[in-house]
Order: structure tokens, then sequence, then C-alpha cells
């Protein structure tokens, strides 16, 4: 892979990525510590003859964004834990009608006010049910400076892929982390777009939500002469709503299983040292950056510790956690929250035993905090 | 005239849900008419309605249409417009849509003058989710969330779309569809926001239990509340208490429009203009 | 829906689709003529159905399908019916009177009991 490099913060990367992935909408408000996502990317988008704009609420910037997706725009939105919350109903609806959209969420402390400048890692199981109803989420994590851009990227091309928001975690760490990434080239992010799939026969035979059961919507931009009707209603295959009892069964099946049934595209994960690991830390986001630190510090002393790193933390990498976990005995998850991902790998490990270290006052984990709590397993 | 609005409408989606008389269906041929007689095609058309009956429009008639989420209408329209500036972009909702949960949506886009038509349709009350009180349902009245009489003050959607920065404000009502067909066109044709507060009638739900149970009554009564603008202007204060003007009440074609804006930031960022100062408006405020 | 329901299907000045019509007697309101009227009909909505009973004296003003929010009334376009030869009534006293006797009658056509 073509790389080239560039000093720059992780906000910023992720708004550069945007633009070269495609992305021409932007639609935000400002909000700690995510703002310089817009900030960037209000600079860069008009140059290419793109739109950024901020509009008069965390709700104003989800729906235009849903608004130019609709209309055949990559678009991008970015905010932290506050603007989730508030934009959960219309994450809701670009679900069901399936458009595709990126949402960064540079995450704070919180719930509620919280830490605006401080880290945290705590909107992990808003990520997996942002709004009501069942939701299948696709959510990323970006666990260092350069997947910032890279897994930015990623996500546009997988909501283009299956049709509906991805969401990626940056964290406050990360966002206004400042310094060096090895990045793709333009050309190389270039050669990879894969833009949504659109049928191109006569209009009379177009149904845009008729598609196999585990196959997205094929839905054609606005105002190019296939006029169909998108609603957050249960809808048949024109878009149009509809109770009727089969229909809505399948409907809420297929946004299930268009996921579900290829998480092969959409599972990413790293493992750092776990070909021989007596001891498996799972860790994503800045984190994993200590993580790896302290398993530096840890074999040095002669302690085989191991990092399992979700990049894809929804759907969660289940099978692969699992692997490990059974041979496995010490396992211990790392996060700037109170147990959000340790509930899964739980789940996926079938195992009640997996220990944790948490922190939830705002501040980053240190390799040493790490190292002193492997010791003690 | 035998107009013929098949060729606007999802067929198979007829009858409409409205209840018999509803003026939802009244301002849907005016608008539709409307259309025709602009000679725009229909996939050039957006049109974005918000929930409540009015919300239903978009599933009936044939253009490019969404069905969004309770007050957000103005919001995904920014964003189809924003992307495709050249089109023709159409909101609907109610007075529950635009006024309450989507106020500040309203109140934003009237400030930055996008170039869409926002049609209101008001009937003074939440019809579709039965009787509550709305920002427009007269003190007084019963409603079904306040039972013992809505103690809630009305505000005049006209003043608000006004002072936000609308550009063309207008009134009008479900009784003259004709009158109704041409302020759509103006509205449509003004390049900025135009802001229309319908009037419609609402006899099932907020007539039926204030004691106007036909469409007719509820006919009636708009007719009783509304006076053409130049004659309302004439009145004195007291006379003018209980009355809302019709017609265009504010049309300025001067008004800088927010996706001409926009270009002229993509120009300064491509390098093929000075940076946009205060210099180059008139109101520095 | 009924094929074509805006094609006059006979050289009518005025027409309706039934399937259409729920029965909302605005219609037969805003007639100046008494050309309309609700008929008893045991299996629509309101146990009501628009009837075109004068047509001879509809003046083509175009009022009831401009004011019908269920697309099922239609008049024949000014043009089309004048060039094949036929034209619209005058306004009369007497269809004022009928329109008057109609609206006191609940709308219901007078060869109909009014009560609903």
């Amino acid at each position: 892979m073509a790389t080239r490099e560039v000093i720059s913060t992780g906000n910023e990367l992720a708004a550069i990525a945007a633009v070269d992935a495609g992305c021409r909408f932007f639609g935000g408000y400002p909000l700690t510590p995510s703002s310089e996502v817009m900030h960037e990317i209000s600079d860069l988008l008009p140059k290419v003859g793109g739109v950024a704009i901020q509009m008069e609420d965390e709700i104003g910037g989800i729906c235009c964004v849903i608004g130019a997706a609709m209309a055949g725009d990559r678009a991008l939105t970015a905010t932290s834990g506050p603007g989730m919350s508030l934009k959960a109903e219309n994450l809701g609806l670009a679900q069901m009608a399936e458009v595709p959209l990126v949402c960064i969420n540079v995450m704070r402390g919180g719930p509620s006010t919280g830490l605006p400048t401080r880290v945290s890692q705590g909107d992990v199981l808003q990520a997996k049910n942002p709004s009501h109803g069942d939701y299948k989420s696709i959510t990323l994590c970006a666990g260092s400076l350069a997947e910032c851009y890279t897994e930015t990227v990623r996500a546009f091309n997988l909501a283009d892929r299956f049709m509906q928001p991805v969401i990626v975690l940056l964290d406050e760490t990360i966002g206004h982390m400042h310094g060096k990434a090895d990045i793709p080239t333009i050309e190389e992010v270039k050669a990879g777009v894969v833009p949504r799939k659109t049928f191109d026969g006569p209009a009379n035979e177009y149904f845009p939500y008729d598609c196999g059961p585990t196959e997205p919507a094929t839905l054609n931009p606005m105002f190019t002469g296939y006029r169909y009707h998108f609603t957050g209603l249960h809808h048949d295959k024109n878009g149009f709503p509809t109770e009727e009892i089969e229909t809505c069964r399948k409907l809420i099946q297929r946004l299930e299983d268009k996921v579900a049934m290829h998480e092969d595209e959409v599972e990413s994960y790293e493992e750092f040292m776990m070909d021989d690991a007596e001891i498996m830390i799972v860790a994503y986001g800045s984190v994993s950056l200590a993580a790896k630190e302290s398993i530096r510090h840890l074999r040095k002393e002669g302690i085989k510790a191991g990092l399992f790193r979700p990049i894809t933390i929804w759907p969660s990498p289940a099978k692969k956690i699992k692997e490990h976990t059974d041979k496995i005995e010490k396992v211990l998850v790392v996060e700037l929250n109170i147990g959000q991902y340790h509930g899964e790998v739980q789940r996926a490990a079938a195992r009640l035993d997996i220990d944790g270290l948490f922190k939830v006052n705002g501040r980053a984990l240190s390799p040493h905090e790490i190292v002193t709590k492997v010791k003690e397993l | 005239m035998a107009f013929n609005y098949d060729k606007y409408l999802r067929l198979e989606k007829m009858p409409t849900l409205w209840c018999w008389g509803c003026g939802d269906g009244v301002i849907l041929k005016a608008f539709v008419r409307a259309i025709e007689k602009m000679g725009i095609s229909q996939d050039d058309v957006c049109v974005v309605s918000g929930i409540g009956c009015s919300g239903r429009f978009s599933s009936y008639v044939d253009f490019n249409t969404v069905h969004t989420t309770h007050g957000r209408t103005v919001a995904y329209a920014t964003g189809i417009k924003l992307s495709r500036p050249d089109k023709l972009v159409v909101c609907v909702g109610g007075d529950g849509d635009a006024l309450a949960i989507g106020g500040n949506h309203t109140i934003h886009a009237c400030r930055r003058n996008i170039d869409m038509t926002f049609i209101v349709i008001n009937n003074f009350i939440y019809g579709l989710t039965n009787s509550q009180t709305s920002p427009t349902t007269p003190k007084g009245m019963w409603t079904v969330s306040q039972k013992a009489g809505n103690i809630d003050p009305t505000f005049d959607a006209c003043d608000l779309a006004i002072a936000a920065g609308a550009s063309f404000v207008a009134r009008e009502t479900m009784l003259d569809p004709k009158k109704l067909e041409k302020i759509f066109i103006k509205a449509m044709e003004h390049k900025g926001f135009s802001f229309i507060d319908t009037l419609s009638n609402c006899h099932i739900n907020l007539g039926r239990k204030n004691k106007m149970v036909s469409a007719m009554e509820n006919l009636e009564w708009i007719d009783s509340i509304t006076i053409p603008k130049k004659k309302y202007d004439a009145l004195t204060p007291e006379e003018r208490l209980n009355l809302l003007p019709t017609g265009i009440l504010k049309e300025d074609t001067e008004a800088d429009e927010y996706c001409d804006m926009y270009a002229e930031i993509q120009k300064v960022q491509q390098g093929l203009r000075k940076v946009i100062s205060q210099d180059d408006f008139a109101k520095k405020i | 829906m009924a094929a074509s329901p805006m094609v006059n299907p006979g050289n009518q000045p005025v027409w309706v689709n039934t399937d259409n019509c729920k029965a909302c007697d605005i219609c037969v309101s805003v007639c100046p003529s008494g050309v309309l009227g609700m008929k008893y009909e045991s299996t629509s909505t309101l146990g009501a159905m628009i009837s075109i009973d004068h047509p001879e004296a509809c003046i083509g003003c175009n009022e009831c399908e401009l004011t019908c929010p269920d697309f099922a009334i239609y008049v024949a376009d000014s043009k089309e019916y004048k060039g094949a030869g036929f034209s619209f009534a005058k306004l009369t006293d007497d269809a004022k009177e009928r329109q008057a006797a109609i609206v006191a009658n609940n709308y219901m056509s007078l060869s109909e009991q009014g009560v609903k």
C-alpha cells in the first residue's frame, strides 16, 4: 500500500479522510471535543465543490446529512456523546430507510454534560443501539492517528455497501492527539472507493426496497429519473408505508441479516503479541496504545501478555474473542468506562470471570496502571 | 377543468387516509396544479413532509419524496437543497410539526433564507394523534390534553417567519383553491425561503368537540377569522384581535439566498474571489 | 382506481368517481346552481354518496372540482366541452333557490329525507 507521512491531529485526519473518500456534504454542530472535525471539513469541502453547514442544533446536523445522502452525496456528521443522544431518533430513520452516512463520535466524559474536555469511552453501548427499536450497528473504533484516517475511509465504503449509518468512535485523546501518521495516498483511497449500488433499468421496474433477505436496499440518488419514497415507517418495496404483517417482519429481519450474514466484510481486529499470550488484554481506541506499551514492559519482565484489539466494535468479533478466551485463562478488559465492552467480552466468551480495569474519571490510562493490574491477576 | 391529477399521484395509494372533507386534499390538489402550471419536471421536484396528517402528503404525490421524523422537515430539506441547489424543494408540515417540535428548524431556515417553500398546513390542532393542543389552538377550546379548556396562548406563524427572516411570507386558506394555487406558484418561484401559513379545517378533531361538527362549519369559522391584508391594515387593534390577515404579507426579492451565498464561499475557497467580509453586506449586524 | 376519471364519460358537464367520494358534502355546499345532492347509500363510508341530479344546470364554475379533497368530482374542460358543441348553463334564480333548499335539506338531494 502506497503511503504518505502527515503530521496532524486525529480530528483533522478524520475530516481529510472523509473528503479524500468522496464525502461532499457535512452537517453538524459544535461540540467539544469533536468541533475540529467540523472546522477542518468546513475549510476543505467548498474547495472541492462540496458543502459544509453548521446547523442550529445537533438534530438539524444529522437531518441535513441524511437529506444530502438521500440526494446522493456521501455525507458526514461529527459529534460527541451529548450529540449522539440528540441524534438518536434520526439515526434510527437512516437505519430504517437504509440511508448511508458516517457519524463520527469523539467520545468524552459522560453521561450528560459530563467532562467536556476529557477522555472516556463511555458511548460504546450507545453506539450498539443509538436509536430505539431494533438496530444492527456498524461501529468502528480508531486506535491510532493513522486509523482516524483509514477507519473513516472504510466507514464510507461500509456505509455504501450496507446502506446504513456507520459510526466511527474516536475519543478525546486520539481526536486531539497531534503527531505523525502514515496514511494511504489519495490515489490509493480513490481507487478503493466503492460507491453504493444503483439500478439502471427502466423506472417502472425499479423497486428500491425489493431485495434479497440478506441484501441492502438499492437507493438511486434523487432527481435521476427514479422517483420513490423514503419513510421511517415500516414500508414496502416502493418505500410506501405499510403495516402488512409479513412485510414488516421481513423488513426488520433483513435490516439485521444484511449485516449479520456478512460479518466477514465488516470484521476487523488486531492481534498484538497474541501468538503465545498467556494473558489476554482487550482494549480499543486510545487505550490500546497504552495497552501495547504495557505489553512491551510486561514482556521484558517475562510476562506473556498480548492485546486483542477490536477495530470493528459492532458487530463484535465474538467468534475470534471466544477462540482466544477458550484457551487463555486470564483475560483483562481495559476501558475508560464502567465495563461496557467487558459485558460483551463475557457474552462472547460465555464466561463470567473476565477481569476488568475501568477508569471513569476523565483521565487516560497509563501503561503503568495496566502493568500493575495485570500483575495482580 | 377536468385537471389531470393522475399524472401527479401515486394511484396505488388512493384513496387518501384523510377524513372526509379534510382540507389536506384541497391543498394537495392546489399544489399539484401549481407544479403543472410552472412546467417543472416531476424528477426535479422533492417534497419533504413531517409527521401528522399533513405528513402523509408526500406519500401521495409522484415526486422524489421523503417522510421525515416529527418536526425535522426543513432540516432534511436543507441538506437536500444544499446538495442539489438547482432542484425545487418543497416542505409540507403541520402546525405542530412546524411550530412546536420543529420550531427551531423553522426559525433557522427562515433566518438562512434558503430557497425552498414551506407549506404549513395549519389546522389549529394535532389531528393524527387525536386532538392535542397545538401552538395555534385557540384559547378556551377543548382539546384532549386540556379537557378543562386550553390555556395555552397562540402565536402568529407568519409573524414568527417574518421576524426570523423569511423573504416570502403568506397566509391563505383552503376556502379559495384558486388563490391557493396562485400563492403556491409565487412562493415556489420566489428565490428564498417561502413560508405559507395554510389554514385548513379539522372538523374531526378540532371541530367536533368545539361545536363545529361538519366540515362546512369549520370552513365558515376559518372564513370568519381571516380577512385580506389590505382590509386588515385598515382596522383598529381591537378589530384585529380575532382576525388573521391573508395574502402576501412579506415579499423581499433582494434578500441574499443561502445557496447563492454558499456558492460564494466555494469561490473563496477555490481562489476565485477574495474572502467574504463585512464590507460585502449592507446589514452588518 | 378506475380508469382515468378525469376523462369525460360522455360529454357531461360534470361527473363523479364514486370510488373516491367520502361524502363530505363540500361540493354540494359550494355549488351555486343546485346541480348536486347526496343520496343514501348503505354501503359507503358515511351512508351517503354524491349524486349529480341536475347536470343541465351546471354553469361550469369548477367550484366543486376545486374544493373536493378526494379527486371524486370533475368538471368538463371549458374549451373541449364548447368545442364539442355543448355549453354550460347560465345561473338562474330557480337554480339558486333549489340550491338553498338542498343546503337546508342537510345537503341531501331534495328527493331524500334531510336527516342523516
